[in-house]
């Protein structure tokens, strides 16, 4: 097992490595020059030419992509060109607050998307499955920002339920830093006004972000428990005359839940991306407004460090998921043998 | 199940108000500056914390410039030496007083990193230059005599060396240290340990500040600065109550509904903040008198100030705004007529003018009204046979592209923003040539004897000489058509009915936290 | 054909396509003002839905029913071009990567892998910049962004069949691997290669919206859905039908396209087919 483990998180290295490159070709070949920016309004050309060497913009592209590599495998993202803090301090805020988000709408994505999948299955082709059907294909047609709209303008604005944006309300402050996760570090500290009022925050950027989850993993355990369902140990147990439903529960859930697992780590990507734009409407201060924010000012040592953020997190969930299949079901490491 | 009760048992307890909360902080929803480091970012943000946290030599208050931590000043007949009095007994944050040599450090630490805030002063001081006489006296001298010297003053923080020495790395003159952290003197202090770049700044009231508080008997204690990325978001939040205020720049067609509300109003000022249009002067078509002044006749001037604005901007008939001094009197602004603008066109294709080809207007995405501008302006120079193409892009990309007439866009858009109130602001830097390959000058126009008539405004310093020179230039300009010069912005800022004694100035639009009190 | 119009959920799906199809080929004769794609008139900005303006009209007057309809082609176009640049470069990639265990499938692979880990919006985000941002770098963008999906699938396929009885009776007849990966396991990948490209599809416009809105994806006066909801938010929630009709738009034909995918992937899985009986 161990070796397993070992050999897949291998196999995620080069992968990485082609990432940094790849990611610093794309960024860097962006024409917005900050240095203009940094100079300023007045700033005549020859002080701009100054700043450039001054941040190395003015070596060749494949001299700044050997620096470039060669910090990054050192551990060092560089500072932000803007804000002049490292950029792997700014991250250390953000990414906290995007996995929190993130890791809520997944887990919301699970929690209603099973069960639906399940009794889809259990009465498949009936008017069950057609309506989960329609409702899990429809979360996955919603677009992502139309929908945060619409539920600010209900649930903050004319029900006066829920809060508009942020994390947490500005009067509470913020919990003792420790995981960067509001909700576990609230919690850690003993402040459940804090936890709740973290949880309020919470719902409506999670609820948006976990339908296309939730469609999908609705519509793969569905098949997953339809094909199961048809296995000759089910067939054999249904014989014995156990109810389809108990069936469901104990084997076939278990079955199905290699699927499931499969799939969260490529939502997982799914989700990340879905955040920019809910990220950017509920005021989540996380890794997509740190990216907007880069791209709009031109901070291009922002923009690589998040897109290899983002990109390692991406690989290190879906070793996890590799890892708990294997766990699962022990065939999986078997095959990759 | 057990975490289920007590996530559970936390909402409850949250159902149930907290009582006897004092002053609610201020909680203040305009964008933030990138970086807190005063001598590396200059924009419109970072006035809020220049303003708060630090305090400069001089200081705008409403259109006017006043003596600040200097007490007084005096200049030289030439204009090149420079000496400004400090007033006694300012108190930085850390309890200790400031001295000429905390001013003279904060000029060679502006010099010496020449980020955007030291561009005024590069081209006449150096390092050396900026001496301290005596405990509480400072001496500028110029390499040539410079008339908005004094008037750019306020853009340069004054810093306390003595909390930036522990954090000196290689030289940096505390740069990193800087970007996260407070070494001013200010009305209010920056708690570091909440701060999060363009997320969040905590700032609470400086006793100490030597301008006392006497003034304002019910100061607000506590300051939360909470900017908010997107407009509807941030409109809504103030109309919830989640915020204090909103940007400077409300879209117009929110302020009825806003000031409607009960708990909210818009405070409406006048600034000078000019919006344009560019042409790149340089490039064909637009190298050509009369296409410039067929398109300044095809843009509906009426129709985008007074519908789609509904009325909440000011014709601005040239480059300054028409609330500073050094315009021509009785400058006609130029008027939406199609006609006019045919025969220009007309005209122009005569010459041999490219019309036919699509020109390019770059717009920024992120600010609507640019992109409105644009779109009206397109459909009506479909009637005078010219097509317009929008292209979506940001202020950072703009800035790049007009390094070099080449590669400047067509037109685009946007606005000039007062960063000191002195006509070199705006015509100054924006039609003399010596400033090409900057966006402010990014129209490449270019004409001998505006240059010597800019020059010798910049270089005066006596205002009634300044004044007359500023106006013939502009006169010049005006007539040669560089851009299309549309409005005067009014400053609408939406706050919440608490929020008293809010007083707007053109530098800063109106962020000094000093003047405001909370009524509750 | 006929298992697809027998399920209800897909036979919509299909309807709302062909719907926005024929909406799409007919919109500037459909259009009531089609003149609006560009022209604004000022003096009607912003009015409600009326017998005159069935949608409204929005923030420079112009008819939002007419920009919904002529809006179709623009995400209709996106789609398809993208979809298809992603199958021109992920199918070849796929045939080659699956057919044989060796070096260059384990270079295809991890080259797919990478292109998987990067986020699609930010690498869209930043694409949009590095070329001027606009419908075509949005597509660009998408189109690198989405073959691996392509990649992957064919790549499973491929595998799968090449261990048919069918494909090592071939080889025994000296087909060449090129002959047997165009002629014979293609055609039998495609059903997998036509649901992954439905889908596809749907996901597209879904992401094109979200350029837009972000203001990278089409440019205006552009009647793309996702900018007109972007140049909407302001105006919620007095002028509703501006942000409204355009999202309801999207919400359609992507719901068309994916509950058609849904359809074609029970038809095409002979897992599930067996489960029909």
């Amino acid at each position: 097992m161990a070796r397993y483990v070992l050999r897949r998180i291998l196999l995620a290295l080069p992968a990485l490595l082609g990432l940094v490159l790849l990611t610093f070709v794309l960024v860097r070949v962006v024409p917005a020059d900050p240095a203009a920016m940094l100079a300023g309004d007045a700033a005549t050309p020859a002080q701009i030419a100054e700043i450039r060497a001054r941040y190395g913009l003015d070596q060749p592209l494949w001299q700044q992509a050997v620096t470039h590599v060669r910090q990054v495998l050192t551990g060092d993202l560089g500072s932000s060109i803007f804000s002049g803090r490292p950029v792997v301090e700014e991250i250390g805020f953000r990414l906290p607050a995007t996995l929190e988000l993130t890791f809520v709408a997944l887990l919301l994505s699970v929690v209603l998307g099973v069960p639906l999948g399940l009794l889809a299955a259990l009465d498949h082709n009936g008017p069950v499955d057609q309506i989960v059907r329609l409702l899990s294909v429809g979360g996955l047609a919603i677009a992502g920002f139309w929908l945060a709209i619409m539920l600010q303008l209900v649930f903050s604005m004319e029900l006066d339920l829920l809060p508009l944006r942020g994390r947490m309300d500005v009067a509470l402050g913020n919990p003792p830093r420790f995981s960067g996760l509001f909700l576990l570090d609230s919690l850690l500290a003993g402040r459940f006004d804090m936890a709740g009022n973290a949880l309020k925050h919470l719902v409506l950027p999670a609820v948006t972000l976990c339908l296309p989850g939730l469609a999908s993993i609705a519509r793969f355990t569905r098949s997953g428990v339809l094909e199961t369902l048809q296995k000759d140990f089910v067939l054999y147990a249904r014989a014995a005359g156990y109810s389809p439903f108990r069936l469901a529960t104990i084997y076939v859930l278990r079955n199905a839940v290699t699927v499931t697992v499969t799939q969260v780590g490529l939502l997982f990507g799914a989700l990340i991306s879905g955040a920019v734009a809910v990220e950017a409407i509920f005021d989540w201060p996380g890794l997509g407004t740190y990216a907007v924010q880069a791209i709009l000012a031109a901070d291009y040592k922002a923009l690589l460090a998040v897109t290899l953020v983002v990109g390692v997190v991406y690989a290190v969930v879906n070793v996890l998921v590799d890892v708990v299949q294997a766990l699962v079901d022990p065939r999986v490491a078997e095959q990759l043998k | 199940m057990r975490l289920f009760a007590t996530l559970l048992a936390a909402l409850m307890l949250f159902a149930t108000p907290q009582a006897g909360a004092q002053q609610r902080p201020l909680v203040w929803g305009d964008t933030l500056p990138a970086t807190l480091d005063m001598h590396a970012v200059f924009d419109v943000p970072s006035q809020f914390v220049l303003l708060n946290a630090y305090d400069g030599l001089y200081r705008y208050q409403g259109n006017d410039l006043v003596p600040w931590a200097a007490e007084s000043h005096t200049v030289s007949a030439d204009g090149l030496t420079w000496e400004f009095k400090l007033r006694p007994g300012i108190r930085f944050h850390d309890g200790s007083t400031m001295t000429a040599a905390d001013v003279v450090y904060s000029f060679q630490r502006l010099l010496a990193l020449k980020r955007a805030p030291a561009a005024a002063f590069t081209p006449v001081l150096t390092p050396e230059n900026v001496t301290a006489v005596d405990e509480r006296t400072v001496r500028f001298v110029l390499s040539q005599s410079y008339g908005p010297f004094l008037a750019a003053m306020p853009i340069v923080a004054i810093l306390n060396p003595r909390v930036i020495a522990p954090h000196v790395k290689n030289n940096d003159w505390g740069a990193e240290w800087m970007a996260a952290n407070d070494a001013g003197s200010g009305a209010y202090v920056v708690n570091p340990a909440n701060y999060q770049a363009r997320v969040s700044l905590d700032m609470a009231r400086f006793p100490d500040h030597f301008m006392g508080w006497a003034h304002n008997p019910r100061a607000i204690d506590q300051v939360r600065s909470r900017p908010v990325m997107e407009t509807s978001t941030r409109v809504l939040s103030l109309m919830r109550g989640e915020l204090d205020s909103t940007d400077s720049y409300l879209p117009t067609d929110q302020v009825e509904r806003v000031d409607r509300n009960p708990r909210t109003r818009v405070a409406q000022d006048q600034s000078m903040r000019v919006f344009l249009l560019r042409m790149n002067n340089r490039k064909a078509p637009f190298d050509n008198l009369d296409v410039r002044l067929c398109f300044a006749h095809a843009f509906n001037y009426e129709g985008f100030n007074n519908i789609i604005l509904k009325g909440l901007v000011v014709r601005n008939a040239g480059p300054n705004p028409n609330n500073l001094w050094g315009n021509p009197a009785g400058m006609e602004p130029y008027k939406f007529d199609l006609a006019l603008a045919r025969q220009h066109c007309d005209r122009a294709r005569a010459a041999g003018a490219p019309l036919g080809r699509d020109i390019e207007i770059h717009v920024q995405t992120e600010l609507e009204q640019t992109v409105q501008a644009a779109q009206m302006f397109q459909a009506d120079l479909r009637r005078v046979g010219v097509n317009l193409k929008i292209v979506p892009n940001t202020f950072a990309g703009i800035v790049t592209a007009t390094a070099a007439a080449n590669t400047t866009p067509d037109m685009w858009v946007h606005w000039v923003s007062a960063y000191f109130i002195d006509p070199e602001n705006w015509v100054g830097q924006m039609y003399d040539s010596r400033f090409h390959g900057t966006w402010k000058a990014s129209s490449w126009y270019s004409n001998a004897e505006v240059d010597s008539l800019l020059t010798r405004a910049r270089t005066s310093v006596v205002q009634a000489e300044r004044q007359e020179l500023y106006a013939a230039a502009t006169t010049i300009i005006f007539r040669e058509s560089p851009d299309i010069w549309v409005y005067n912005t009014v400053n609408l800022r939406g706050l919440s009915r608490r929020v008293q004694g809010y007083s707007f100035s053109p530098v800063g639009s109106g962020g000094e936290l000093r003047l405001m009190s909370l009524s509750e | 054909m006929r298992r697809l119009l027998r399920d209800p959920v897909a036979t919509l799906g299909l309807l709302l396509v062909l719907f926005a199809v024929v909406v799409a080929a007919f919109a500037p004769w459909l259009a009531p003002y089609p003149e609006d794609a560009f022209e604004s008139h000022l003096l009607q900005r912003l009015q409600p839905p009326s017998r005159e303006f069935l949608f409204g009209t929005d923030y420079l007057g112009r008819d939002i029913f007419s920009r919904v309809i002529l809006g179709t082609r623009n995400a209709l176009a996106v789609a398809v071009s993208v979809v298809v640049a992603s199958m021109l470069i992920g199918v070849p990639m796929g045939l080659v990567a699956g057919w044989r265990d060796n070096w260059v499938s384990d270079v295809l692979m991890r080259i797919t892998d990478i292109f998987l880990a990067v986020p699609q919006l930010i690498l869209a985000l930043a694409l949009g910049q590095l070329m001027s941002p606009g419908l075509t770098t949005a597509m660009a963008a998408l189109s690198l962004t989405y073959w691996p999906f392509f990649t992957r699938t064919v790549y499973a396929e491929t595998r799968r069949l090449r261990g048919a009885l069918f494909v090592d009776a071939l080889a025994g007849l000296g087909a060449s691997p090129s002959r047997i990966l165009l002629l014979h396991v293609l055609p039998n990948a495609a059903p997998a290669i036509l649901v992954r490209a439905t889908i596809g599809m749907g996901f597209t416009i879904l992401t094109a919206a979200i350029l837009g809105f972000l203001g990278v994806g089409a440019a205006p006066p552009s009647p793309d859905w996702g900018l007109a909801v972007a140049e909407a938010r302001q105006h919620l929630p007095e002028s509703w039908w501006f942000a409204t009709f355009p999202g309801l738009a999207i919400l359609l034909l992507v719901l068309g396209f994916n509950l058609l995918g849904d359809g074609l992937r029970d038809v095409a899985d002979p897992r599930l087919r067996r489960s029909r009986r």
